[in-house]
């Protein structure tokens, strides 16, 4: 954690130091670990506004917030893996599986029975990851990557490559909805922000994930059932990728199996973006939030200042490794 | 059949029967929608592409932007990156609705899956113009295009009399999930069955529509199916991998490639007779039109419920005197992509 707010206290102004500070001084004493991230946030926001004042329209915001949705659900479910000190590669096929099997699912049993075959759907696959990680001993890495290729492929051939269209027209109410002034999808997100943060903060299986994430052997010898606990990581990494998936497929309103190419890696780009650390036991669900808030306010805000696409990718590209680098250099300090 | 396509199907015959004649020499070549009056006010549209990696739209984009230029028309312009990501497009769709432009041309990666976001778009008052590739909305504008059924029928027409009525063919049909990939497919299935039933269809494949995925499968056809004599191509990008699998496989010649639209490397492997015909799009003129079609209906003229751009086949015959200039963006030109 910071150590920032100690050194906040023990910058009482002496009777000899002079009255006005100068600003960098101010600046460099300030509690950037806690206020960073944020200030990015409030700093790309001003800057796309001034350039594009619909930025701030609340269209707009709507709009961002819709479109953070998806990859705020699948990077929850990241954050467990991550933390846990393993990764999910498979969000992204998780996906295109997910939608095809809610769409095909939604045909045969109704509006009901889809989305609870696609979340099902998510979870089965987290279940089959996180058996072969705990139970088989295949690293994270290998075993998801698997899943990653199996998962599309099993949606192509459910699908026959092609989009699953036809279903119910009130299925659209969860991607184009509101809850009041809000987009459902968003309020789908925030809800999951608050369950995975209850869950990290206040459960036995949130301790176990950062245990298992800081030292897996301490966590075995404090007697840890930790190939329950990893299993459960998964299942729920699928989950929240089930749940995003159902929200993409209604936000297209047909099962598509090509759906989240490359999203699993934004996915993590969210987590270390926001300070989680690769190698699992340090970060956290509002940690995540932040990387999620940049990615998809960078993506929305370029697109809105007409940043071209391809330009995008090398500043999201760059911001990556800047955050990181960043995270790195303050640990170093300390 | 409806009137447009007998109609079209007759052009289509017309060109055909005439030996692939050139087109007029003016690049006017077909382009029978006119230009409207230049509108006092500027506009702002914006056009989503789905894939500017393939030459095709490069030479609608250049459409969009030199027509946009003519009548004071500003540009947004997003491109998906390829069949696949229909997130993206959806997303680049809700940018331009935040941005507030006048009017939106969609060509969309995928029919169903963009239907809604078109919809809240013109919920939103934006008037929207599909072109090439069609969404699943019923809500726009206007639809501009070039008829994929004729596309299909034109290269079954070919493919049957280049193998004399007999032969075994496959399929590389191009994106899933996209009109065109779907109509022209099919229609070529269809006119084989009815014109030349002892040409069969071996094999067929959906895949991305990039050249890399047209080798790979084209490869693994000759792998297949000891015989194949003809290879059918939704759109020129598998066409290419396709040609160069035959080439590898030292049956350049002996397969009957025909493919949909004009690109650089598609021309030099019709000089090379690797590929035998294809059916040309005359890109430039769906991006023109798709301007003129926006600029008509914000200038409250009326715009027809469809727009059908001409097509014409080019093989061996008619490949040294052609006006590419609807067909292709001048060389070196490059998207301003936004």
């Amino acid at each position: 954690m910071s150590d920032a707010p100690l050194r906040d206290s023990a910058v009482q102004p002496s009777p000899t130091a002079p009255r006005v500070q100068s600003i960098d001084v101010v600046l460099r004493r300030l509690p950037w670990g806690r206020i960073g991230m944020p200030a990015v946030l409030v700093a790309m926001a001003v800057f796309f506004g001034t350039i594009n004042p619909n930025f701030w329209s609340v269209t707009n915001l709507t709009n961002v917030s819709r479109q953070m949705s998806i990859l705020a659900l699948i990077s929850i479910g990241q954050t467990f893996a991550i933390l846990s000190a393993g990764i999910d590669l498979s969000v992204g096929s998780l996906l295109a599986l997910v939608s095809v099997a809610c769409a095909q699912g939604m045909l045969a049993f109704g509006l009901a029975g889809g989305i609870a075959i696609g979340v099902l759907a998510g979870c089965l696959a987290g279940l089959v990851n996180g058996v072969l990680i705990a139970k088989a001993r295949i690293p994270a890495f290998i075993a998801t990557l698997g899943m990653l290729v199996a998962a599309r492929g099993l949606a192509l051939t459910l699908s026959g490559g092609l989009p699953i269209a036809g279903l119910p027209h009130e299925f659209l109410f969860i991607g184009a909805g509101y809850l009041g002034p809000f987009p459902l999808p968003s309020v789908i997100a925030a809800v999951a922000f608050v369950i995975a943060y209850l869950l990290l903060s206040r459960t036995r299986f949130g301790r176990y994930v950062y245990a298992m994430g800081s030292n897996e052997e301490a966590a075995v010898l404090s007697g840890v059932n930790v190939v329950k606990y990893k299993i459960l990581v998964y299942v729920v990494s699928g989950m929240f990728a089930g749940i995003a998936g159902v929200v993409l497929t209604s936000r297209v309103i047909s099962g598509q199996p090509t759906l989240g190419e490359v999203q699993e890696l934004y996915s993590i780009a969210a987590v270390v973006i926001g300070g989680g650390k690769i190698t699992g036991g340090v970060g956290g669900i509002g940690r995540t939030l932040m990387g999620v808030l940049v990615l998809g306010m960078l993506s929305n805000g370029l697109n809105l200042i007409q940043v071209s696409s391809y330009v995008q990718n090398i500043v999201v590209g760059a911001i990556i490794i800047i955050a990181v680098y960043i995270d790195l250099a303050r640990e170093r300090r300390r | 059949m409806n009137r447009r396509s007998i109609l079209q199907t007759m052009l289509a015959s017309t060109i055909v029967a005439a030996g692939f004649k050139v087109m007029p020499a003016t690049s006017a070549a077909g382009d029978d929608y006119p230009r409207p009056p230049k509108p006092a006010k500027q506009y702002t549209i914006g056009v989503l592409l789905p894939q500017l990696s393939n030459p095709h739209f490069v030479g609608q984009a250049y459409g969009y932007i030199d027509e946009a230029e003519k009548l004071g028309v500003k540009v947004i312009m997003f491109d998906a990156g390829g069949y696949q990501y229909l997130d993206r497009q959806i997303s680049q769709l809700e940018d331009l609705i935040a941005s507030k432009v006048d009017a939106i041309i969609i060509v969309a990666v995928n029919g169903p899956g963009t239907a809604d976001a078109v919809d809240r778009a013109v919920t939103a008052g934006i008037a929207v113009i599909n072109c090439n590739v069609m969404t699943g909305s019923e809500k726009i504008v206007t639809r501009v295009r070039s008829d994929d059924e004729i596309i299909g029928q034109m290269q079954a027409d070919f493919m049957g009399q280049a193998l004399k009525g007999d032969g075994k063919v496959v399929m590389l049909r191009g994106a899933p999930g996209t009109s065109w990939a779907e109509s022209r497919g099919n229609a070529f299935k269809k006119r084989l069955v009815e014109k030349f039933p002892k040409v069969s269809v071996v094999g067929e494949q959906y895949s991305q529509s990039t050249p890399a995925d047209g080798l790979k499968l084209m490869e693994d056809f000759l792998q297949t199916f000891p015989q194949i004599d003809g290879a059918y191509n939704g759109a020129d990008t598998t066409a290419i991998g396709a040609a160069q699998a035959v080439l590898a496989a030292g049956r350049a010649g002996k397969v009957t490639i025909t493919a949909t639209d004009f690109q650089v490397d598609t021309e030099k492997f019709i000089r090379d007779g690797v590929m035998s015909a294809t059916v040309a799009q005359q890109t430039v003129i769906i991006g023109r039109w798709g301007v003129r079609a926006a600029t008509n209906y914000l200038e409250k003229r009326d715009v027809p419920k469809a727009l059908w751009t001409p097509l014409l086949l080019v093989n061996a015959a008619n490949i040294a005197n052609l006006d590419i200039s609807t067909l292709r963006a001048p060389a070196g030109w490059k998207p301003p992509i936004g």
